[in-house]
């Protein structure tokens, strides 16, 4: 029963010195806190970033049909629609697929004309995810009925209710021309949609347009943005798609990609320091209140204990510390991960002069509210750290001390 | 997109109408055939009024074939001067009614369909005229060969049947190109025009054939207008009937004829 007996010890003493025991636990629960709400910052701030950049436009994979993306030209479809996303839809880790039409505009309230860019859309989906999602629509639009960008609706001095005419190039070069009405106004987040889309229901689209069972692009998420590029080949490969442009997130804003690349190689840089900064203050504490015992440690070498139950006896004060330490830092960062998560973290408060509440670059506008999101794996990389940290920062000083001559340590 | 997904312009109509204009007011009659190096001011002045006059009306045919689809379009188009124009689309059916007036440096389009009358913006200018491969400048820019440059004789035309002049931009005179090639033929007809963007690239190529008498006088009607940087892609004017000086209604250039039609 000797471990049994150490560990009935052990919390004895941990109950000894309050302060001392409140001083390390406090140094391990500081260390794991802050891992853990750093680890949950910064998993919700690449989430955000990746929902940003894959989320509204990109989506995770996007079929065109070869060279639309150079030209946009409007003739370049798509065809066999219903047929080619039926085949998507059954292609395993396909979430979601929708079409979409684009094409450059005239359009025009009174008799100002303003280049707009038509964007037929299956509003219905693309207001669970895609180019409505971010979007505060009580009603998708109907037939005859158009959403305005922000800035196009500016531009034309439009408002919900305004009819406006629409003159462009159809499909067959012809001239494409109608009147539609602004259902409402949205800010879709992605900058050229908002200064100059007229987004209509795909139907009106291709009937302006003279396209039938034709799309200019298809955008298909899949579970894990990561997982993109292989969701991307395994489409590529579908019979339906033969000879298609069919292309990962990652391929299509390349510079997005970068990014990407680039905050998950800083974040591990920034998250490395973190680690040592917080293991070390948890290890410097358990250092200095065990040498603090050497002479106690002493006393008991002198009263007969083998080194071998003192050093025991340190561990097993530095395992339950350690451990409970561990237990309310998890708690407590949870805690806080959990109520910024849901209620978010404005950062524009922070910022000198205020700032705003979303920021604009390279065409998609970022929140500054972050969403921090509990990231399970952290949990463990935290506590596994930090337990082995203080563990290993108790033992040395109680080796130490438990090959002293007793006499010597008594006397220190 | 993230992507600019930018309209790369849609009401494609100017460009037809820059030669629309270039051809549709006049000289004198036929010219006698020179067999001695032409003036190159002489030529360019003739150039310019090939298809100019006080006044024209006239009836075409547009062809635009791109790469992957092609279409026709008849129009009839009026000119007073060089600043005014109004081009009609007569065919086909769906398109019927179709209109482009420009006066000065304005430009409007008459959409019959939803009864709305537009004005292009000045970013839509350098954007496709109704589907061709004219620009809404080419119908506004009025480029006066005499005027905007100074062109030189550069000798005959490497196939022997005519002369080849080189014009290049006078200083101060803001436009699209910076050198323009002309092909005349001994008639002094032009062949081939050759237009260069203001880094020196080769923009775009036009060829006149099918010489006749239209109108009383002796010109080229057919013209083809090929683009240098798009492959496959053409647009062809063919005028069916010309008419100059004649006497046109003082309304002939205003809106509420545009929305009036014909």
């Amino acid at each position: 029963m000797a471990v049994a007996s150490t560990l009935r010890i052990a919390w004895r003493n941990l109950g000894r010195n309050r302060r001392r025991t409140a001083l390390a636990l406090g140094a391990t629960a500081i260390a794991e806190l802050v891992l853990v709400f750093y680890q949950g910052l910064f998993a919700g701030y690449f989430d955000q970033m990746l929902r940003t950049m894959t989320g509204p436009v990109v989506g995770h994979v996007q079929v065109h049909a070869p060279k639309w993306r150079d030209d946009h030209a409007t003739d370049r479809l798509l065809g066999s629609l219903a047929a080619r996303l039926d085949a998507i839809r059954a292609a395993p880790g396909v979430t979601s697929v929708t079409p979409r039409l684009w094409a450059p505009t005239l359009i025009a309230r009174s008799d100002e004309g303003e280049v707009a860019t038509i964007v037929g859309v299956d509003a219905e989906a693309e207001r669970k995810t895609g180019l409505l999602e971010l979007t505060e629509l009580s009603r998708s639009p109907g037939a005859g009925e158009v959403l305005l960008g922000v800035g196009l609706a500016r531009a034309l001095v439009a408002k919900p209710g305004d009819q406006l005419a629409l003159v462009g190039q159809a499909a067959d070069g012809s001239v494409a021309s109608g009147l539609v009405t602004v259902a409402a106004v949205v800010e879709t987040g992605v900058e050229t949609v908002d200064r100059y889309g007229v987004i209509m229901p795909f139907a009106d689209a291709s009937e302006l347009l003279v396209v039938s069972d034709a799309a200019h692009e298809l955008v298909v998420t899949g579970g894990d943005p990561l997982a993109a590029p292989e969701l991307a080949a395994r489409l590529a490969t579908l019979p339906a798609l033969a000879g298609e442009e069919v292309l990962s997130w990652r391929e299509l804003a390349p510079e997005f990609a970068a990014l990407i690349d680039f905050l998950w190689a800083y974040e591990l840089v920034v998250m490395a320091l973190v680690f040592v900064a917080a293991a070390t203050s948890a290890a410097n504490t358990m250092v200095m209140s065990t040498f603090e015992r050497t002479h106690e440690l002493g006393m008991l070498l002198a009263l007969g204990a083998r080194p071998r139950r003192i050093v025991g006896l340190v561990v097993a004060e530095s395992v339950v510390l350690g451990l409970l330490g561990l237990v309310v830092g998890a708690a407590v960062g949870a805690a806080l991960v959990t109520w910024w998560g849901s209620s978010g973290l404005d950062l524009s408060k922070l910022a000198p002069g205020g700032g705003g509440a979303e920021v604009s670059y390279m065409g998609m506008k970022i929140s500054m509210v972050m969403y921090p999101r509990l990231d399970p794996a952290g949990l463990w990389r935290g506590a596994v750290a930090v337990f082995i940290t203080s563990l290993v920062a108790a033992l040395w000083p109680a080796l130490r001390a438990a090959r002293l001559e007793p006499a010597d340590a008594v006397r220190t | 997109m993230a992507r600019g997904v930018l309209p790369a312009a849609s009401v494609e109509w100017a460009r037809a109408a820059g030669v629309v204009l270039a051809v549709l007011a006049v000289s004198q009659g036929p010219a006698p055939a020179l067999p001695k190096a032409p003036d190159a001011d002489e030529v360019m002045r003739r150039m310019d009024y090939l298809y100019r006059s006080k006044t024209s009306v006239a009836r075409m045919d547009i062809a635009v074939t791109s790469p992957r689809t092609s279409r026709t379009m008849r129009i009839k188009a009026w000119t007073r001067g060089t600043t005014d124009a109004l081009i009609v689309i007569e065919a086909p059916a769906r398109e019927a009614g179709i209109a482009t007036l420009r006066v000065g440096d304005n430009l409007w389009n008459y959409l019959p369909k939803v009864a709305r009358t537009i004005r292009v913006p000045p970013s839509m200018m350098l954007g496709s005229w109704m589907g061709t491969d004219f620009t809404n400048d080419d119908l506004v820019k009025e480029s006066s060969y005499r005027d905007d440059f100074v062109t030189t004789l550069a000798g005959r035309t490497k196939d022997g049947k005519g002369w080849l002049l080189v014009g290049t931009v006078k200083p101060g005179v803001v436009g699209r190109w910076q050198k323009l090639e002309l092909e005349v033929d001994d008639e002094l007809l032009p062949t081939v025009e050759r237009s260069f963007d203001r880094k020196g690239r080769l923009a775009r190529t036009m060829t006149f054939d099918e010489v006749k008498v239209l109108g009383g006088r002796r010109l080229p009607t057919h013209m083809a207008l090929v683009p240098a940087d798009t492959e496959g892609q053409k647009t062809e004017m063919r005028y069916l009937e010309v008419q100059f000086d004649a006497p046109l209604p003082e309304d002939t250039f205003s809106l509420s004829r545009l929305e009036r039609g014909r």
